[in-house]
């Protein structure tokens, strides 16, 4: 990546006992939503408050749009968004006197105008005169969601955003992520939820015992981890599809109704190539789905795995 | 940005306002209308009252004043910031708005003017009933000034302390327990009057002054300070000792403001204060010994108490002074190793150079220089004394500084106990023993005892005090070889294998 908005070299953050991150190195640029996955003591949560500057570092450098923390810590701050884990607001504040705070320590220039967007944004409109203390947990993460997004940061870290969502609740959040992906933010994403990772990152990064264990897009670390799963549904059963699925030297095929699963070890092209020769041969798909794309798969596959 | 500008500050006077202002301020009020009433009930049938003029009656009832403003301002004050401070460290808040662009002194000046508002509102009502009162009774012009000088600037001395508690304890209540201990250390200060520096830190001399209104020297309270024999008026000395060590404080709590991983005091910063509290104690009282202290002359003259004390209890002060000092700018042992990390490994030249015991040295060295000052003109008959002290300085500072970071090293969470353990065993348990065996000589071993004795009495055995300085000596290289042990084996602790959030 030539000119990535978060860059974290060669990181590494010492606690009493243990090292918490170990030689990290990680970029993530413009337009891409970070998921950093590991167990519980990974050092996701260390490694966010580090590049925030919240945490001290042993070694290593962080940059934030071209910013290095240990030389410009103000420019940094500027471009940054940290929403930590829990839900730091004034609970006898309104939800707009608590933007309000943020808004003037980030100069937000239109500030009563970007406030409402934000709350808009995040679906708190109409608990604009509510007190914080009145939220409830969801509402309140939203609310800092909305704190975070206040100065229109380049590059955001959130750290088990939706915790404490509800279902409609991460649904709306994921509508956000893909917003800012598209709106070229560089998104750093941690989360125990595996799957729903999957709907709005383009790229993941899995932490075991500081150390980073892989990363890469999705599909990168779909190959990484193995052979693929696949899974195939069409129309009408004439053998035909089973065949060329045979043929195709694929392991572990499964017939099931009107479909099959199987192991795949080639690349993507090759894949593209046997679906493209089913088509061809008439059989009327109508599912094509790589089951080990999701984060669940890949986390599993990835060898983090003994701490869960 | 101004003030008024300060989002923090914004946010503290909306939390403020929302909790609601207008009880306390009518309390205040009520307060102060009730004593306002008093002095004009006197001044309309002074038959009534035990005062000898309206002056009198004028200044008993603003002493009144005072005193709840001084509760309300100085005491409530210091309680809020660092309760505020430590409860939004706690929700997080502070972490909120350290990512913020807010400059580090915004953020600072933000709780540390904003959290009090409402004392700041009551002790306004207050002072100005007592403007009043000072009006009503025709007491002299400068009175009132200067009173309210005093306690406005001990309040933002005692609130720039307090965002530093509030930054550096997890519990707000350590806030509150600060201010007692401070206040029942001050009590016995008030036996010394115009001799001991703390009289000047917190105003009381400078107040009690301006209330006996003058400088006669032949009263203890109505007299001025001596810098060296040189008078000073009170107030301004009260005012240049918390401007000072002001300075220092705001340093402190900006630098940590913006890097929390830094010790509160910067080394050089440490040894100023000490070195700037010390001097003037040493100076305060100069003028009873005019640096011939021990001389035969002053034997007889200066045998009162509390006179003959005064050096025992500056003796006793430095060592208490030079063990918050140490305690608040010793490095965690963690911190000096990740910086070892940094430069890519440690030696033990390096680790002594960052710890604690250098700078105990650099305070001993300034402990026994101040403590020359009452040498200067009977050194030659007295020397013996001074390197006792000296020596008791040096020793007990190195003990303390070894202890401590052995404790950290050693016991990790649970050093505070061991380091408390310890030095009951080496300071306080000799006393108690030489009192249960009715034996003066087991009192002599605590590692206080050689210098307070050598200050104190003036038959004490010198020699005998000057072999238990060297057994101490002795006592403390042994903790040298433990802390150098244990600090090896930090420096040679290999990469841990076990990671955590």
């Amino acid at each position: 990546m030539s000119n990535p908005l978060l860059a974290i070299e060669h990181l590494r953050v010492d606690f009493p006992e243990v090292i918490a991150v170990n030689d990290l190195t990680l970029n993530i640029g413009a337009g891409e939503v970070c998921g950093l996955i590991g167990p519980n003591g990974a050092g996701k949560t260390t490694t966010m408050r580090a590049i925030s500057g919240l945490q001290e570092c042993t070694r290593g450098s962080v940059k934030v749009g071209g910013h290095e923390l240990a030389s410009e810590p103000d420019e940094l701050k500027r471009q940054l968004g940290f929403m930590p884990d829990f839900c730091p607001t004034y609970d006898q504040l309104t939800a707009s006197e608590f933007l309000d705070h943020f808004a003037r320590a980030y100069d937000v220039p239109n500030r009563a105008r970007r406030i409402d967007e934000c709350l808009q944004l995040t679906w708190l409109t109409e608990k604009t005169n509510s007190l914080c203390d009145e939220l409830s947990r969801g509402m309140k993460q939203r609310l800092v969601l909305a704190k975070t997004l206040l100065p229109n940061p380049k590059v955001l870290l959130l750290d088990e955003p939706a915790s404490g969502l509800d279902p409609l609740g991460r649904i709306e959040l994921r509508k956000i992520l893909l917003q800012l992906r598209e709106a070229g933010k560089a998104v750093l994403i941690s989360s125990h939820i595996l799957t729903e990772l999957s709907g709005f990152c383009n790229t993941a990064a899995i932490m075991e015992r500081g150390r980073l264990v892989t990363f890469g897009t999705i599909a990168e670390l779909g190959q990484r981890a193995g052979a693929r799963k696949m899974s195939v549904k069409w129309r009408a059963d004439d053998g035909k599809a089973l065949d060329i699925l045979k043929a195709a030297n694929v392991n572990n095929l499964e017939a099931t109704n009107l479909g099959a699963t199987f192991d795949f070890g080639g690349d993507t092209d090759a894949l593209d190539e046997l679906l493209k020769t089913l088509v061809i041969q008439g059989v009327r798909i109508s599912e094509w789905r790589g089951t080990s794309d999701d984060l669940e798969q890949i986390f599993l596959q990835s060898g983090a795995k003994e701490l869960m | 940005m101004k003030l008024f500008d300060n989002p923090i500050f914004i946010t503290q006077r909306r939390l403020m306002h929302r909790a609601g202002v207008l009880a306390p301020i009518l309390i205040a009020a009520l307060i102060g209308l009730s004593l306002l009433a008093g002095l004009i009930a006197y001044l309309a049938d002074p038959m009534d009252f035990n005062f000898n003029s309206p002056q009198d009656a004028g200044k008993v009832f603003y002493g009144w004043i005072i005193g709840v403003e001084i509760l309300v301002l100085v005491i409530g004050g210091f309680s809020k910031i660092s309760r505020t401070l430590a409860e939004e460290r706690k929700a997080g808040l502070w972490d909120s708005n350290c990512l913020t662009p807010l400059k580090p002194a915004q953020i600072v000046s933000g709780y540390w003017l904003g959290s009090p508002l409402r004392e700041c509102y009551m002790a306004a009502i207050l002072a100005g009933t007592g403007l009043v009162i000072c009006v009503l009774a025709k007491l002299p012009l400068a009175f009132w000034p200067g009173t309210q000088i005093l306690i406005f600037s001990t309040a933002l001395f005692f609130g720039l302390l307090a965002s530093l508690v509030g930054m550096a304890f997890q519990k707000p209540q350590a806030g509150i327990l600060m201010v007692g201990l401070v206040f029942f250390l001050y009590m016995p200060a008030l036996a010394f009057s115009r001799h001991t520096v703390t009289n000047f830190l917190l105003p009381i001399y400078g107040i009690v002054n301006l209330f006996n209104g003058g400088n006669d020297s032949n009263r203890e309270w109505d007299a001025w300070p001596e810098i060296f024999g040189l008078s000073v008026p009170p107030i301004l000395l009260s005012l240049a000792l918390q401007f000072i060590l002001g300075i220092f404080l705001w340093r402190a709590a900006v630098r940590k403001t913006a890097n929390p991983f830094q010790p509160l005091l910067l080394r050089w910063e440490a040894i100023a204060i000490f070195a700037l509290l010390v001097v003037t104690q040493h100076s305060l009282i100069w003028n009873n010994w005019h640096g011939a202290f021990g001389a035969a002359q002053h034997i007889q003259a200066y045998r009162n108490y509390p006179d003959d004390s005064l050096m025992a209890v500056t003796h006793g002060g430095t060592i208490f002074l030079g063990v918050l000092i140490l305690t608040f700018s010793s490095p965690l042992p963690e911190r000096v190793r990740v910086e070892a990390l940094r430069a890519g490994g440690g030696s033990l030249k390096m680790i002594f150079s960052r710890s604690a015991v250098s700078l105990a040295l650099a305070l001993a060295v300034i402990a026994a220089i101040a403590t020359l000052t009452q040498f200067i003109f009977s050194f030659g008959e007295n020397a013996i004394i001074w390197l006792v002290t000296a020596g008791n300085l040096f020793v007990f500072f190195l003990m303390f500084s070894l202890l401590l970071e052995f404790c950290r090293l050693r016991f990790k969470r649970r050093a505070l106990g061991f380091v408390a353990l310890w030095l009951f065993v080496l300071c306080i348990l000799p006393f108690i023993l030489g009192g249960v065996f009715s034996n003066a000589a087991l009192a002599k071993l605590s590692f206080l005892a050689p210098g307070v004795i050598a200050v104190s009495d003036y038959n004490a055995d010198l020699t005998f005090l000057g072999c238990v300085t060297f057994a101490h000596f002795g006592g403390v290289l042994l903790f040298f070889l433990a802390w150098r042990q244990q600090w090896k084996l930090l420096l040679a602790k290999t990469s841990p294998s076990t990671s955590t959030q």
